[in-house]
């Protein structure tokens, strides 16, 4: 099994059949294509999006559903396209696709960009951050103590 | 901000280098040819956002910043109560890593 040092969990194994990839980057990091999706038990639900080619990047996600569980899809046709999925039909998400939402920790705390959702789909790990302008969903949504999962 | 009317095949220059056609004109979109120089970034407004996002969230957290996060995600359950596994997608992409560290 390959392993790679990275900045924030030090060296990590990783199966290389479970590397997601990005087909063209994400906004910002065009040039990042592979990744891992690292969970602990200890910070569950958080999914940690290690960068595979730079050590220093890594993105904290949260499964989109976690946020909002009533959370719709809105991909374009060309982001299914990239990632292998037939246009015109939403993926179900948990079922064709994982959703993660990109976690900001701001000062005046954290967000979550549900505009731009990250899409790998589940049958080839391919992924891409799909920008939905149209939709109604917040670029900087915050997270609530009281938009934690509630047991139920 | 300036505001011109324009058909579908017709051309607005901006300064010398920067060209934008009207290719298609659609019930709810318009489709928009540009030719600008190679050095001109050109983006839509949203994925300029996105970036912008992307880029202050790849900054290192602090480990006391994440560990509140933590907290409020993991609330304790109160006594008698089940706690459901919230995310359907969660057991899709099992934790292939492994800490050496």
């Amino acid at each position: 099994m390959p392993d790679f040092e990275t900045t924030s969990f030090g060296r990590i194994s990783y199966e290389p059949e479970w590397t997601i990839e990005f087909p063209s980057g994400l906004p910002g990091f065009e040039d990042r294509r592979r990744f891992a999706a690292v969970k602990f038990e200890k910070s569950a639900p958080l999914v940690f999006l290690q960068s595979l080619e730079d050590p220093a990047l890594c993105f904290i996600t949260l499964p989109v559903l976690v946020v909002d569980p009533q959370y719709r899809l809105e991909v374009s046709g060309e982001d299914l396209g990239q990632i292998g999925l037939a246009p015109g039909k939403q993926p179900r998400i948990g079922a064709d696709v994982l959703c993660l939402t990109v976690i900001s920790i701001r000062e005046s705390g954290p967000t979550a960009n549900l505009l731009a959702p990250i899409i790998v789909n589940l049958r080839n790990l391919k992924a891409v951050q799909a920008v939905a302008p149209e939709s109604e969903y917040s670029l900087q949504h915050v997270l609530l103590p009281e938009e934690a999962p509630v047991c139920s | 901000m300036l505001v011109m009317s324009r058909r579908a095949g017709e051309t607005i220059l901006i300064g010398d280098d920067v060209e934008i056609v009207i290719t298609h004109i659609g019930r709810s979109r318009v489709k928009v040819g540009i030719r600008a120089p190679r050095e001109t970034l050109v983006i839509a407004r949203e994925v300029k956002l996105v970036r912008e996002e992307n880029l202050a969230a790849a900054v290192a957290t602090p480990p006391a910043a994440l560990s509140s996060l933590v907290a409020r995600l993991q609330p304790a359950p109160g006594p008698g109560t089940t706690c459901k596994d919230p995310q359907p997608d969660r057991s899709s992409l099992q934790s292939r890593c492994r800490q050496d560290r």
